[in-house]
């Protein structure tokens, strides 16, 4: 029996028993949906951190308080307002990093380096009778530079605003087109936490959706965080240190380890590069990804189960018939492979569907909430797997169906 | 020279702690291009010895010999090559797929063919032969839109499509009027008159006095074996 005939009498025997076979199919719609839409969340999310950790330098080292090897809970570049609430619950009262700190860093390593400390804080900004909540960014000059921040209207802030405490800010782009949406925001007075401060400069988009971005914070000089927001004197959160030569960071960390370790007297900091977060969210990523996939992976499982159910049933519907293939010169293989692809055929289908249920729910609804990003092995992996659900959960039935005694299956009735 | 040769044929069918022998030795042989009729009381054992005949069952011993073959040593594989190539059969209850076209029934043969016809070679075979068992203008109609009688004579038109030396019928107008009976009938005999050899189950003596040869079943045992 050729193969074209093979899948001519699967389609129609599909076609005919169309609820049936429909409702077969959403097993399979529902668990390759679930596989590809949990993959792409994950990926997304991958993506997401990792094109935000890259767009600020290769060359960037990050400094915080306390000895700590988990990068996800203190290490994010931009740091979260929920990674700074960990790393001061999970640090004690001694081991912080201050500005004589850095300065004594700075006087001592022997790579050229830039060091831009940061303070943050969450905020609530408001222009007229328009209030928003952000980030506000507590910065030196050297900010911009080292997490690529460029100005798209305005300046930034100076040296001059940090050593005169002079509340000038520069904001975010969604700041700016939430608090001003007709007009530039430069020159203009906005309310932080109820004070007034003076908008300089606005920040160009960078277009980010993962956790707090440039685009809904507003970047202070850093002194103003000690003076009106009560950020412990010459305390530094964060600070991001960028090798002007990137092949040269894994030397300038030991160095750095090395200087402060002889100021502290003992390794109560975390300084990591890029690539060693990179590999780290890779690592765990993946493994958030395949564990996603996994769960959607059981409702899969659940559909093939539907798929032998079914296919079981029709053999027993179809007993006469295949006496009658049989009686006609039907070998067992022909059988064989009339059920399989019949039973492939259902749960191919069923998976199609669920990529395109997967890639439609991905763009219109998930994407609403999170970053997700259907990659090209997940729509193979899923292809992959629904042929093989099918091939797996029809071979009972499938044998079941060749083994019958021609004489036996013509007197079913 | 003998076409079939069955020699001791014996089948038991055991339930629970009962066996009924429902073929207790059969031997017969039967020569190309023979009409035999085979005759005897319901539960005789014709249809077990047509199933056999067939190839379609197997028998608990005795040798069975279909042309060069040994029947009774060959595997599922070879069997269903047998069934495809060398015997068509011929039910009491049509056996067509109900979702076919008569004519889709016709060709269903040439699926499992290992010999294989181009495809407009194996439709203009399919139209002449339901010209020739007269449901020309029925090829596209499905079985339930047919009478038994013309149902029948597609299930002839189908055991005929790869051109079987031997045609076996299990009381083919069983369920037929004294009409349809009449042109299956008719059908057999022109088959015969073309060189097929034939075997025909009926309970019918008009039926059978028209046969070359008669083999009368009584217990699964030959009672009676003769030449007209
Ligand atoms: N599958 C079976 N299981 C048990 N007994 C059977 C089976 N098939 C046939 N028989 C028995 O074998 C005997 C012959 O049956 P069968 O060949 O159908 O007779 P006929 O076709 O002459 O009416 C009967 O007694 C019948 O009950
Ligand atoms: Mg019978």
């Amino acid at each position: 029996m050729d193969l074209r005939d093979s899948f001519r009498n699967a389609t129609r025997a599909i076609w005919a028993a169309k609820m049936r076979s429909f409702l077969t199919m959403l097993g399979i719609i529902i668990g390759i949906a679930a596989v590809v839409m949990l993959m792409a969340v994950g990926n997304g999310t991958k993506q997401s951190i990792l094109s935000r950790m890259q767009s600020s330098g290769s060359g960037n080292l990050y400094l915080t308080a306390g000895a700590r090897s988990n990068v996800l809970m203190g290490g994010n570049p931009e740091g979260g307002a929920g990674g700074f609430a960990a790393s001061r619950a999970g640090v004690s009262s001694g081991a912080e990093i201050t500005t004589q700190d850095l300065t004594y860093i700075e006087a001592r390593v022997t790579y050229s380096v830039v060091v831009s400390p940061t303070n943050q804080t969450n905020i609530t900004i408001k222009n007229g009778n328009t209030t928003m909540s952000g980030t506000g960014i507590f910065a030196t000059p050297t900010y911009f530079q080292v997490e690529n921040v460029t100005i798209a209207d305005g300046r930034m802030i100076s040296d001059g605003d940090v050593s005169n405490r002079t509340r000038n800010v520069v904001i975010g782009n969604t700041v700016q087109t939430t608090l001003f949406p007709n007009e530039s925001a430069v020159g203009q007075l906005i309310r932080i936490n109820g004070a007034s401060y003076k908008v300089v400069g606005v920040a160009a988009s960078k277009g980010e959706t993962v956790g707090s971005s440039v685009d809904t914070a507003i970047v202070l000089p850093f002194s103003v965080g000690e003076k009106s927001f009560g950020i412990a004197h010459n305390r530094v959160q964060r600070t991001t240190i960028e090798c002007v030569d990137p092949t040269q960071t894994k030397v300038v960390i030991a160095e750095i380890t090395d200087i402060l370790t002889l100021k502290h007297k003992k390794v109560d900091f975390t300084i990591q590069d890029v690539a060693a977060m990179t590999a780290l969210v890779t690592s765990a990523m993946t493994i958030l990804t395949a564990l996603l996939a996994a769960i959607g992976g059981l409702s899969l499982l659940v559909g093939g189960i539907g798929i032998m159910n079914i296919m079981l049933v029709s053999v027993t519907e179809r007993t006469r018939e295949i006496g009658i293939r049989k009686a006609l010169g039907a070998r067992e293989r022909d059988i064989l492979v009339q059920f399989l692809i019949e039973s492939s055929l259902l749960s191919v289908s069923g998976g199609v569907l669920g990529i395109v249920v997967s890639v439609l729910g991905s763009d219109f609804v998930v994407s609403r909430f999170t970053t997700t990003v259907i990659t090209g092995s997940s729509i193979l992996l899923a292809v992959g797997f629904s042929i093989a659900v099918g091939v797996f959960f029809g071979v009972y039935p499938a044998r079941t169906a060749a083994r019958l005694k021609p004489v036996e299956a013509l007197r079913y009735e | 020279m003998n076409l079939i040769e069955f020699s001791d044929i014996r089948k038991a069918y055991t339930i629970g702690s009962v066996t009924i022998d429902a073929l207790a030795g059969v031997s017969f042989d039967i020569g190309e291009h023979e009409f035999v009729a085979i005759m005897g009381p319901s539960g005789s054992g014709k249809s077990t010895l047509m199933h056999i005949l067939g190839c379609l069952d197997t028998p608990t011993s005795g040798t069975y010999r279909l042309e060069d073959h040994n029947v009774s040593e060959l595997r599922s594989n070879d069997l269903a090559h047998i069934r495809n190539r060398d015997i068509g059969f011929v039910f009491q209850a049509y056996n067509l797929l109900p979702h076919l076209s008569a004519l889709e029934n016709v060709l269903l043969p040439c699926t499992y063919s290992t010999h294989v016809m181009s495809g407009r070679d194996e439709r203009a075979r399919g139209h002449e032969l339901m010209e020739r068992v007269g449901l020309k203008d029925r090829m596209y109609n499905r079985p339930v839109e047919m009478s038994g009688g013309e149902q029948q004579r597609v299930a002839i038109a189908r055991a005929l499509m790869m051109d079987p030396p031997v045609i076996l019928a299990d009381e083919p107008t069983g369920n037929l009027n004294s009409k349809g009976a009449r042109e299956i009938l008719d059908i057999m005999k022109d088959l015969h008159a073309d060189g097929k050899t034939i075997v025909y189950v009926t309970h019918d003596d008009t039926i059978g006095a028209q046969a070359e040869r008669v083999i009368r079943i009584q217990d699964g045992r030959v009672v009676a074996d003769e030449r007209n």
